[in-house]
C-alpha cells in the first residue's frame, strides 16, 4: 500500500470514528492517536527517512495536508459538540414563561397633577413661564387688585376663607396676574397652576380645597382673537384634533370682555350625549381681555398694552377625562384608586 | 330669576321657541339656567259642565255625573268628590288625557258603572292653591268664571306657560327684572323693547306732606328716597293675571297692595315696601342707623335686635323695618289698612349685605340691594305701583312725591374708538354695526369718525371702564363666535416650568418609579391631630395659623407638616383592606410665626413619604429617601435621631453640612394607636424650599479608571452597640486616598460570636489613577484601617 492510500484510509477511519464521538475525551484520546507524539501521522512522518530523498517532497506535503485535513475534521466535530452541549443546557434551562410574576408597586402621579403637568407642557411650549405663589395670601392681590373691592357682590360668589381682615386663603390662582404684573414689564406670558380655597363643605362636586390654573399674556395689541387661538391650541393639544372652543359672554371683575369657555364635548365629539348633557359643549374655563382698570392698578399703561388672562379649574378636567364621579376621591388617599392613574 | 315668557312678551316680543330663544340669550351674555314649560304634562283636559249628579248605587262616596263637554252627548263620569254638584263648571280629563306623574285616564268602569273620563282637582293638575285661591280647595276645582265648554283649560289655568331661569351675572343688576330681560331679549331677537306708558292717575285728597313726614338722617347709607301715599285702600285678592305673574317668578300672592310692590320690584328691579301708615307711629318715617338694642319684629314673626349702624325705617319711636332687607310686623298691611306708604328707595349695597348677613335673612328685596340697585330710576318704578293700584282700583293715590335725592348723579357718558374697539375684540366689526348695536342697547351715541361719545342708559350702572365695556358691549351682540381664533404674535418668551416645580417633577417621577402613588390632602387640618403627634411643648409644628371662619373644627388650622394626614391616610389604606401602600405628599405647610416681608405667613413646600406592607420597613424607606438626595445632588450622612411621632430605636435624620435634610423613621406605637395605625409603619419627611436651595448639579464626568482596581474584604467582630454608618465613615476616612469606594455588605450574628456581639462584612476597593497598586501599598492602607476599627470601634477581625 503506498503512502497515498495509506493517508486516504487513515482519515476515513478517523472520519468515520469521529462521527461516533460523544464527548470530549474520546475526541481528545482520537487526536492523540491521530497526531499525538506517537500518532499514526506522526509515525508516518517519521518514516519519511526511510524514503527515497527525491520521493520525500511529495510524501511530506501529502502527509502535511492529511493533518490539516485531520485537524479540521477534529474542529468541526468539536464544535458540534459544543452545539449539542449547549443546546442541551439550553433545553434545562427552559422555563414556564407565563408563569405569573409578583408585581412591581405600581406608582403614579396624583390624576390633578396629571393634567396639570400636561397643561404646564401645553402652555409652556407656547412660551409661558410657570410662577408660583402665596396660598396664603393678601386680602390686596385676592381681591382690591382684581378689581373687587371690600363687600363688591362679587365676593359672595367666592366664599371666603379668612385668617385676618387683611389675610385670606386665596380663592383663585388670580392674584398672581397682580404679582406678575407688579413685578415684570411685558411681553407676559405666565401660568400660574396652585391650590385655591372656598367655604364649601365637600361633596361630589365640590371641595374646600381645588386647584386652578391661570393664564396671563400681556404684550402690545393682545386681542380676544389672541386667546381663543391660544385656548384652541390648548384644547386640541389636551383632547385631541377636532376639540375646539365655543365663547359665551359672562362677567368677570377683572377682565373685560369676560368670555365663558366651552370645549367641544370629547364624549361624542359635539354631537350632544350623556356627558354635555345634548349640548355638545362642556363648560370648562373663564377668561378675557385683563381689565384696564386692573392693568393700571399694577403698573402697567392700558394705553400701551393690553392683556387676556384664562383660569382653569383642574379638578373638574380631571374628573372629566378620567370619568371620576365623587370629587372626595381625589383627597381621600385610597390606593385602589389612585393606583389606577399612569 | 325666573320669568314667565308670557310676561316678558307684554314688553318684548319672543318669534321663537323657547330653546332657541333661550340659546340666543346665553349667546348675548344672558346666562339661562333652563326652563319649566308650565302644564307640559297635562293634556286633553276640557272644560265641562256637570248637567246631573246621583250618588252611586254600590258606594257611600261615589256620584255618578253626566258631564256636557261640548260635544253631542254628555259623558257618564264617576266621580268621587264629596263637592261636585250640578250646574258645576269643571275641567274634564277626557279619555286619552295626560295627567302629572305621567297619569293616563281611560274609558273604563268604576263599581260597574262606566266612567269616560275624570273631573279634576287641582292637585291633580299640578295647579298650586295660592293661584287660585277661592276655586281649589277638597275636592274637585270648581271654575267661577264662564268659559266655553270643551275649552283647552290650560290656558284658563295659566298652563300654557313657559317659565324661563335666567342667571344674572354680577354686573347685571338691572336684568333682575323684566324689563331688564325684556330689553336684552329685544336685542337679541331684533325685536323692540316697548316699555309701558306710566301715567298716575292722583284719585287722592290734599297732598302727600298732609299725611306724611319723611326724613333720611343718614343719606351715606340712603342716597335715595322716594315715597308715595295711597288713601282708603281697598285691600283684596290680586287679578288672576298678577297672581300668574307672581307664581311664574315664583313669588305667593298676597293680596293686591303687597303684590303690587312684588310685582313692580320683579318689573323694575326695584324692590318697595308698603307701610300702614295709621301703624306709623307719628306718621313720621325716619331713615336713620338704629341705636344698640333696638329691636324689631319681622314680617317673618321673628324678633331681631338691631345692632348699632345698622340702616332702619323707623318712625318717631322705633324701629319698623330692617332697610332694604325686611319690613316690620306692626306696619304691615292688613285687610284693615286705611292708607299705605309706599317706599322706594336706594340703600347702600355693603350696609344691606352686611346686615341681611348679621340678621340671617336673605330676601327678594336684599338679594337685589345687594348686587346694587339703580340710583336713577326709583321714581320710575314709585310712578308704576300707583299705576296699577288705580288701575287695579286698590285705592286713591295721593298728589304729591317725596323724593329725597340730595346728590343726584350726574349722566354718565363715555368714549371709545372704533379702532381699538375692534382691535381689542381681535373681530372687524364695522364701526357702523358698533354704532347700531349700542344704540339697540339704549346707549346714546355719537360718533365722529373714529371717535364715539356715548351716553350711557340710566339703567346701567355696569359701565365703569370705558372704551373696554364699550368693546364687551358691541362684542357681545355682535356675536363671540365671529372671534377668530389666532396664534400668539410678538416678542418671543422663553417659557418653562419654574425651578421648585422641576424639583418636584424630579421627586415625583423618582418616586412614582419606585412605586409610590401620590396623594392629596386639604391644606386645613384639626389642631387635634397635630397635637396627636406628642410634639414638645413649644414645638413650633404646634404653632398654627387658625382659619378665622373655618367649615369646622377639623378644618380649622393650616398645616405645619404633612405627617398627620399621611398617617390618617395610611390608616384609611389598611382600613380599607389594602395590603400595602407606599405613598406621598408634596404640599405647603405654613408657619404663622415666621413672617415674609409682606406679613404673610411663610409657606414652606415639604415631602412627605410614608408606606407600610411586607416590603416596607425602615431601611427601604431610608434608601428611598437617599436615592432622592443622590438624584438632587445633596451629599448627606444619616444619624440616630429623636422624634416624638417615630419609634425611639427607629429614628433617623439625614444630615448635609450642618443641615438636617430629612427625618425617617418607624411610626411609634403610641402614635399608631392615636391614628388608628393598625400595622407598622414608616415615614419620612422632606423640604422641597431647602433641598431647591441645597441641589447640585451634575457637573463634568470623570474620568474612565485606566488602571485596575484592587478590592479587600473584611469581617469585623464587634459589638451590637456599635453604629455602622460612622463606623464605615471613619474606616473610609482612614482608608487614605488610595480607597476609592468602601460599602457594607453583610451583617452576622451568631452565638458563636458571643452575645450582643456582630459580625460586620465591609469590601474596599482601592485605585490610583496612574499606576497599578502593588500588595506593599494596598496592605498598608488596610492596616490603618484595621488599627482604627481595633482602637476606635474594639472591632477585631473574624477567626
Amino acid at each position: 500500500m503506498g503512502i497515498k492510500e495509506t493517508l486516504g484510509h487513515l482519515l476515513e477511519t478517523a472520519q468515520q470514528e469521529l462521527e461516533t464521538i460523544r464527548d470530549k475525551q474520546a475526541l481528545e484520546a482520537l487526536r492523540v492517536r491521530i497526531i499525538g507524539k506517537k500518532g499514526e501521522l506522526t509515525a508516518l512522518l517519521r518514516g519519511m527517512g526511510q524514503l527515497l530523498p527525491e520521493e520525500r517532497p511529495a510524501a511530506g506535503q501529502m502527509i502535511n495536508e492529511a493533518r490539516e485535513k485531520f485537524t479540521a475534521m477534529l474542529e468541526a466535530r468539536q464544535e458540534a459538540l459544543r452545539m449539542i452541549e449547549r443546546r442541551a443546557a439550553l433545553q434545562k434551562e427552559t422555563i414556564d414563561v407565563t408563569e405569573p410574576v409578583p408585581p412591581l408597586p405600581l406608582g403614579s402621579a396624583h390624576p390633578v397633577n396629571l393634567v396639570m403637568a400636561e397643561m404646564v407642557d401645553c402652555f409652556t411650549g407656547m412660551g409661558f413661564e410657570v410662577v408660583e405663589g402665596p396660598e396664603v395670601e393678601l386680602d390686596h392681590y385676592n381681591f382690591e387688585l382684581m378689581n373687587i373691592p371690600k363687600n363688591h357682590p362679587a365676593r359672595d360668589a367666592q366664599d371666603t376663607f379668612y385668617v385676618d381682615d387683611n389675610i385670606v386663603l386665596r380663592t383663585h390662582t388670580s392674584p398672581m396676574q397682580a404679582r406678575t404684573m407688579l413685578s415684570r414689564k411685558p411681553p407676559i406670558r405666565v401660568i400660574c397652576p396652585g391650590r385655591v380655597f372656598r367655604s364649601d363643605e365637600a361633596d361630589a362636586t365640590h371641595s374646600p380645597v381645588f386647584h386652578q390654573m391661570e393664564g396671563l399674556v400681556v404684550d402690545r395689541d393682545v386681542t380676544m382673537a389672541d386667546l381663543r387661538g391660544t385656548l384652541n391650541a390648548f384644547a386640541e393639544r389636551l383632547y385631541g384634533k377636532g376639540i375646539t372652543t365655543r365663547f359665551r359672554p359672562s362677567f368677570f371683575p377683572f377682565t373685560e370682555p369676560s368670555t365663558e369657555v366651552d370645549l367641544t364635548c370629547a364624549a361624542c365629539h359635539g354631537k350632544g350625549c350623556r356627558v354635555c348633557k345634548g349640548t355638545g359643549w362642556i363648560e370648562v374655563l373663564g377668561g378675557g381681555m385683563v381689565n384696564p382698570h386692573v392693568l393700571e392698578m399694577c403698573g402697567i399703561d392700558p394705553t400701551v398694552y393690553s392683556g387676556f388672562a384664562f383660569g382653569i379649574g383642574l379638578e373638574r378636567i380631571a374628573m372629566q377625562r378620567y370619568g371620576i364621579p365623587d370629587l372626595r376621591l381625589l383627597y381621600e388617599g385610597d390606593v385602589r384608586f389612585l393606583g389606577q392613574f399612569r | 330669576m325666573k320669568v314667565p315668557m308670557k310676561w316678558i312678551r307684554e314688553y318684548a316680543d319672543i318669534p321663537a321657541d323657547a330653546e332657541t330663544y333661550m340659546n340666543k340669550m346665553i349667546m348675548i351674555g344672558d346666562g339661562v339656567e333652563g326652563y319649566e314649560a308650565l302644564g307640559a304634562e297635562v293634556e286633553n283636559v276640557v272644560v265641562g259642565r256637570v248637567l246631573t249628579c246621583v250618588d252611586h248605587p254600590d258606594s257611600d262616596h261615589l256620584h255618578i255625573t253626566t258631564v256636557d263637554v261640548g260635544g253631542e252627548a254628555p259623558l257618564q263620569i264617576v266621580c268621587g268628590a264629596p263637592n261636585v254638584a250640578a250646574g258645576q263648571l269643571v275641567p274634564v280629563a277626557l279619555a286619552g288625557a295626560r295627567l302629572p306623574g305621567g297619569v293616563k285616564i281611560k274609558k273604563g268602569k268604576m263599581r260597574g258603572e262606566v266612567s269616560e273620563g275624570m273631573i279634576c282637582s287641582g292637585q291633580e293638575l299640578g295647579v298650586p292653591p295660592e293661584l287660585y285661591p277661592n276655586i281649589w280647595e277638597k275636592g274637585i276645582l270648581v271654575f267661577n268664571e264662564d268659559y266655553p265648554l270643551g275649552a283647552d283649560v290650560k290656558p284658563i289655568l295659566g298652563l300654557d306657560d313657559t317659565v324661563m331661569d335666567f342667571e344674572v351675572l354680577a354686573n347685571r343688576p338691572d336684568c333682575l327684572s323684566v324689563w331688564g330681560i325684556a330689553r336684552e331679549t329685544a336685542v337679541a331677537l331684533g325685536t323692540e323693547f316697548k316699555k309701558p306708558a306710566i301715567t298716575v292717575t292722583e284719585t287722592g285728597k290734599g297732598d302727600i306732606r298732609d299725611y306724611v313726614k319723611v326724613e333720611v338722617e343718614d343719606p351715606d347709607l340712603c342716597p335715595r328716597y322716594v315715597a308715595r301715599v295711597i288713601d282708603n285702600v281697598r285691600v283684596g285678592p290680586s287679578p288672576k293675571w298678577l297672581r300668574e305673574y307672581l307664581f311664574g317668578a315664583g313669588m305667593r300672592s298676597i293680596n293686591n297692595v303687597v303684590d303690587i310692590t312684588n310685582f313692580v320690584m320683579l318689573e323694575t328691579g326695584h324692590p318697595m315696601h308698603a307701610f300702614d301708615l295709621d301703624k306709623v307711629a307719628g306718621r313720621h318715617v325716619i331713615v336713620r342707623r338704629a341705636k344698640a338694642g333696638e329691636t324689631i319684629t319681622t314680617l317673618d314673626g321673628k324678633q331681631h335686635e338691631m345692632q348699632a349702624g345698622q340702616l332702619a325705617i323707623c318712625d318717631a319711636e322705633k324701629p319698623s323695618c330692617v332697610a332694604g332687607v325686611m319690613g316690620g310686623e306692626e306696619s304691615e298691611i292688613t285687610e284693615s289698612t286705611r292708607s299705605v306708604m309706599f317706599e322706594c328707595a336706594v340703600f347702600d349695597y355693603a350696609a344691606t349685605r352686611l346686615t341681611a348677613r348679621a340678621l340671617g335673612i336673605r330676601t327678594e328685596s336684599s338679594g337685589r340691594f345687594e348686587k346694587g340697585v339703580n340710583i336713577r330710576t326709583p321714581l320710575e318704578a314709585m310712578q308704576r305701583a300707583c299705576q296699577l293700584i288705580h288701575e287695579l282700583d286698590a285705592g286713591d293715590v295721593v298728589p304729591g312725591v317725596i323724593d329725597l335725592w340730595p346728590d343726584p348723579v350726574p349722566e354718565q357718558v363715555v368714549t371709545g374708538s372704533c379702532a381699538r374697539i375692534a382691535r381689542r375684540a381681535g373681530v372687524d366689526i364695522p364701526p357702523e354695526d358698533i354704532v347700531r348695536i349700542l344704540e339697540s342697547l339704549h346707549f346714546g351715541v355719537k360718533r365722529e369718525g373714529d371717535l364715539l361719545t356715548c351716553t350711557v342708559p340710566d339703567f346701567r350702572q355696569d359701565i365703569t371702564v370705558g372704551e373696554a365695556d364699550l368693546c364687551e358691549e358691541a362684542l357681545r351682540v355682535y356675536g363671540y363666535d365671529h372671534i377668530p381664533g389666532t396664534p400668539l404674535r410678538g416678542e418671543t418668551t422663553p417659557g418653562g416650568r419654574s425651578a421648585q416645580m422641576r424639583l418636584r417633577d424630579t421627586a415625583s417621577g423618582l418616586l412614582t418609579g419606585l412605586g409610590f402613588c401620590e396623594i392629596m390632602n386639604y391644606s386645613f387640618v384639626s389642631p387635634k391631630s397635630v397635637e396627636k403627634l406628642g410634639l414638645a411643648e413649644g414645638d413650633p409644628r404646634l404653632n398654627m395659623l387658625a382659619i378665622r371662619n373655618p367649615l369646622g373644627e377639623d378644618t380649622s388650622v393650616m398645616r405645619t407638616t404633612l405627617v398627620p394626614d399621611m398617617l390618617k391616610t395610611l390608616a384609611l389604606n389598611i382600613n380599607h383592606g389594602n395590603e400595602t401602600a407606599l405613598l406621598f405628599e408634596a404640599s405647603t405647610v405654613f408657619d404663622p410665626a415666621a413672617r415674609t416681608a409682606e406679613n404673610l405667613p411663610s409657606e414652606t413646600r415639604k415631602l412627605c413619604l410614608g408606606g407600610y406592607g411586607k416590603a416596607v420597613d425602615f431601611f427601604t424607606l431610608r434608601a428611598v429617601c437617599e436615592r432622592l438626595l443622590n438624584a438632587l445632588g445633596v451629599p448627606f450622612t444619616a444619624e440616630r435621631f429623636t422624634e416624638t411621632y417615630l419609634h425611639p430605636g427607629r429614628a433617623a435624620r439625614l444630615v448635609s453640612g450642618n443641615e438636617t435634610v430629612c427625618v425617617i423613621g418607624e411610626v411609634n406605637p403610641d402614635v399608631r394607636d392615636r391614628f388608628e395605625l393598625t400595622a407598622r409603619a414608616c415615614i419620612a419627611e422632606l423640604d422641597l424650599d431647602q433641598l431647591l436651595r441645597m441641589q447640585t448639579p451634575m457637573g463634568t464626568v470623570k474620568p474612565m479608571p485606566r488602571f485596575p482596581a484592587v478590592s479587600r474584604d473584611l469581617s469585623l467582630v464587634m459589638a451590637e452597640t456599635v453604629e455602622a454608618g460612622p463606623m464605615l465613615r471613619d474606616l473610609s476616612a482612614a482608608g487614605g486616598s488610595l480607597l476609592e469606594d468602601a460599602k457594607m455588605f453583610d451583617v452576622y450574628r451568631s452565638p458563636v460570636l458571643g452575645p450582643d456581639r456582630k459580625s460586620v462584612a465591609f469590601s474596599f476597593v482601592f485605585r490610583a489613577p496612574d499606576r497599578t497598586l502593588t500588595e506593599a501599598e494596598i496592605g498598608k492602607a488596610m492596616d490603618k484601617i484595621l488599627k482604627l476599627a481595633e482602637e476606635k470601634y474594639g472591632a477585631v477581625i473574624r477567626g
